[in-house]
């Protein structure tokens, strides 16, 4: 999802949590099979066929083994179909654990292009926004673990060169590493001396501290954001309608095809597999460009 | 124009009898590159930090700083922190945020600049040096080189009128140092920033700077245009640290004026003397290392750190001889460090074998081999103390090695004398400068009585007094019986003090030999001196064998030439 990241932050953060909360709360088959099929297809965008094979490894077992966890626990339901160890197997627990799997598989799919497209940098800028003191603080936090750690291990390294610590014993093992935080925390200390100067070296501390990032709110982003509020927006409308109430127990209720359902479904299809077109048609935009050159 | 003028400045540290600085008055004019040098502990720094507020150390001041035409203590806090910049020595630890992005706009935020303002600056200063590349990284995945690199730029979006600088490159290696001397250069030359260096790693600095001062003990010895510092400084003890070129004419004895680069020292010895052309270095008569007697034997080295990483050991065949001094030469990511690292049991070879005396890494029962057998010197000396003296961390070792408590005090007493560090054995270890941290590390390893003694770039960040310590030092170990292995990007060192020296490139070693025909067969990868005098003198490649040779006392250069006591 190359040009759906490009989008500001704000904008991505209230596809996500629009798309996210649908297919999670509004519990439709219709619905969560537009979910899951839009997570499908941006997910597919943005994976190697490497990994699009270990995916496939992954979730299709998932998908079968909630499908048939909830007819074995389950028997609500007004269809026995048969009987295992004296309790009823419904058609509606079955279907019903075929809806579970659809709206589990599909928000995960939906998770895991939330974590490529948000990555830690935007979410600490939308953050920032809110709280700055708060986001310069994660930013220096995010830069000191890891050089912790480093050090840490270099320590352990260069006592091991030495043959301090490579006995087997747990006892040893146990206090060696004590003996490396220790020293890690003393040589971290003296680090952030150093560090604190380096701030105010360069002027932190003066009045009126700004936040800097490196998004810009740009017209697409103003408009791409005016079609996922209309969208969700309609589909509530719709919703407050009842066109989206369906049952699977103790009978599964028709799924409605009346305008105002057919308006719900169009709309979240078309929300849900926003950004896969957006992708299509820029790869197709640039394929136009370049064959004009 | 006078931008900084230092009147009559004295400072003493709290709790301390000695003047750190007595009396020092200098100025420095608007577009000039001062270069300040001295041995650790001459007040160089003191007096960089007492130029920036924010960084100024306590303690009692005596006399007047005044910054374009403003006292130092009237200055606003806002234009000290735009218009002086500082960048002090420790790559990592100026660093504060997880983004090259953001640090680069760290001092602009904290000026309350707004965005597009802050996005022109970050997005100039990123294309000047080239930062472009790594823009979106994490400022943790960067070398040191960029590391410093990002520190500089992130002070020059600020656009500083002066710019201080606190050794900026004693954590680098010679290749990234010299390139990052060349980017002050060009500051200098393409903005008219004025710049004040303190710097030990004068051979390439030197030709391009306006002013060197010399400072010792606290005052200002010499202040002058860098080749009349050179001449005047003849006989002096801090010349060790001059550049090659003025070196070998003070050895000479030559008319002035005093040659500063390479070609001007090659045009030098051209003029002087060509009737010379072709005398060599001779072998030394006598290979007194036992060839066959290898204390290391690895054949066909591979290794990687993951699956899933290249090879970075590809191959690798070494063998290290009983009482020689092994220097190991590359660049960056050869494998040099790995290397050390699997011949010191640290790692572990997918492929090949390591023998150690004649037995097998493997075959060495827990800790048995760093036991009187093999001890490792990591790159980085801080990270071999676990205690709040140098003293007590001593101690920990000795106990954890079952040393009787009678015993402690006489060997702690040994080491400390045999590498001279008495005075230091009470410091705190963090407390100590660059070349004693290396030299204390140093004397823990040698309490575990090493016969093997692997060395990770033990002249990093220190001056050229406490390198030629070091040499001696490993030298008077060598003769004590111990086999040295160094890896070390400093050739200049490698050339002084080995015995042999290879060069690794690309996983495994591609040239090996004694270090007069290893530096003259190369042209880019050799020491200064021998660029100098490969016309004329072909395997010279020590300041000291060029003026012998110079002088004809080829004689006394065999005397020198090192012997292996085996």
């Amino acid at each position: 999802m190359r040009y759906f990241s490009r989008f500001h932050p704000l904008v991505t953060l209230v596809y996500f949590l629009t798309v996210i909360i649908f297919s999670m709360f509004v519990n439709h088959p219709v619905m969560g099979i537009i979910a899951l099929l839009g997570g499908i297809c941006f997910t597919s965008v943005m994976t190697s066929s490497a990994e699009k094979v270990s995916d496939l490894k992954f979730y299709i077992p998932l998908f079968f083994l909630i499908s048939l966890t909830n007819p074995l626990f389950s028997h609500n339901g007004k269809t026995p179909l048969f009987f295992m160890n004296g309790n009823a197997v419904t058609l509606e627990a079955i279907i019903y654990g075929v809806g579970i799997a659809v709206m589990l598989v599909g928000v995960m799919m939906w998770a895991k292009a939330y974590s490529f497209v948000m990555t830690t940098d935007k979410f600490l800028y939308l953050f920032g926004s809110i709280v700055p003191q708060l986001s310069l603080v994660l930013s220096m936090v995010l830069r000191y673990v890891p050089m912790l750690k480093r050090q840490a291990k270099q320590v352990q390294k260069s006592q091991k060169g030495l043959g301090m610590y490579s006995s087997d014993s747990y006892f040893d093992r146990a206090k060696s590493g004590m003996r490396v935080m220790s020293a890690v925390v003393g040589w971290s200390l003296e680090h952030v001396v150093e560090t604190s100067k380096s701030m105010k070296a360069r002027g932190y501390g003066l009045k009126g501290r700004t936040n800097y990032s490196n998004f810009r709110f740009r017209k697409e982003d103003g408009l791409l954001l005016g079609i996922i509020v209309g969208l969700f927006a309609m589909i509530v409308v719709c919703m407050t309608t009842g066109a989206l109430t369906f049952a699977y127990y103790p009978e599964i209720t028709p799924i409605k095809t009346n305008p105002m359902a057919l308006i719900a479904y169009i709309c979240f299809a078309v929300l849900a597999i926003l950004p896969f077109l957006i992708e299509i048609g820029e790869l197709l935009r640039w394929n136009y460009y370049r064959s004009k050159i | 124009m006078e931008l900084l003028q230092v009147k009559n400045l004295s400072f003493s540290y709290p709790n301390s009898q000695d003047q750190a600085l007595d009396g020092v008055s200098l100025n420095v004019e608007q577009g000039q590159f001062v270069l300040v040098c001295g041995a650790s502990g001459c007040g160089k720094t003191t007096l960089l930090r007492l130029l920036k507020p924010e960084v100024a150390p306590f303690g009692e001041l005596k006399g007047d700083i005044w910054y374009d035409e403003t006292s130092l203590t009237d200055l606003d806090p806002r234009v000290s922190a735009t218009d002086i910049g500082f960048v002090s020595q420790n790559p990592d630890a100026q660093i504060v945020t997880d983004k090259v992005w953001h640090e680069l706009a760290f001092g602009l935020e904290s000026l309350g600049t707004d965005t597009p303002t802050i996005r022109r600056r970050v997005g100039e200063m990123a294309s000047y040096f080239g930062i472009q590349n790594w823009y979106h990284q994490s400022t943790d995945s960067l070398s040191g080189g960029q590391k410093q690199l990002l520190n500089l730029a992130s002070v020059m979006t600020m656009q500083p009128k002066l710019l201080l600088l606190d050794e900026p490159t004693a954590q680098l290696d010679p290749i990234t140092a010299s390139e990052f001397l060349a980017t002050l250069h060009k500051l200098n030359r393409d903005l008219g920033l004025t710049i004040l260096l303190v710097e030990h790693r004068l051979e390439e600095i030197f030709p391009y700077v306006d002013v060197v001062m010399m400072m010792s003990a606290g005052h200002l010895e010499f202040n002058d245009e860098p080749d009349k510092v050179a001449t005047s400084m003849k006989g002096h003890p801090l010349a060790a640290g001059l550049p090659s070129a003025a070196r070998i004419w003070a050895g000479l004895d030559l008319e002035p004026p005093c040659p500063l680069t390479v070609r001007s020292g090659r045009d030098m010895l051209r003029v002087s003397f060509s009737h010379l052309q072709g005398e060599r270095i001779p072998e030394s008569p006598t290979q007194s290392s036992d060839e066959s007697d290898e204390v290391i034997a690895a054949a066909d080295l591979w290794f990687r750190y993951d699956k899933n990483l290249p090879d970075v050991l590809k191959g690798m065949d070494i063998k290290v001889r009983r009482g020689e001094i092994f220097g190991i030469l590359g660049g960056n990511g050869t494998g040099k460090t790995t290397l050390l690292n699997v011949l010191a049991g640290l790692e572990r070879p997918y492929k090949g074998k390591v023998l150690i005396d004649g037995k097998k890494i493997s075959a060495y029962k827990r800790n048995a081999i760093y036991r009187n057998k093999l001890a490792l010197l990591t790159q980085n000396p801080a990270a071999m103390f676990l205690k709040k003296s140098v003293r007590e961390d001593y101690y920990d070792l000795l106990k954890t090695m079952e040393v009787g408590k009678e015993e402690q005090d006489s060997q702690i007493e040994d080491v400390a004398k045999t590498i001279g560090i008495e005075s230091l054995l009470d410091s705190h270890p963090f407390d100590l400068s660059g070349g004693e941290q290396q030299k204390c590390a140093l004397g823990k390893l040698l309490l575990t009585q090493p016969e093997i003694v692997l060395l990770d770039e033990p002249t990093k960040g220190i001056d050229a007094f406490a390198k030629i310590m070091m040499a001696e030092l490993l030298q008077a170990l060598r003769s004590d019986g111990k086999t040295i292995v160094l890896v070390t990007h400093d050739v200049e060192f490698a050339a002084q003090v080995s015995d042999r020296c290879a060069l690794v490139f690309d996983g495994s070693i591609i040239s090996q030999g004694r270090p007069n025909d290893f530096f003259s067969d190369n042209s880019f990868y050799t020491t200064a001196a021998s660029r100098i005098a490969r016309d004329i003198f072909p395997n010279a490649i020590l300041c000291e064998e060029v003026i012998a040779l110079s002088k004809g006392e080829t004689s006394t250069v065999q005397a020198q030439e090192k012997t292996v006591q085996v």
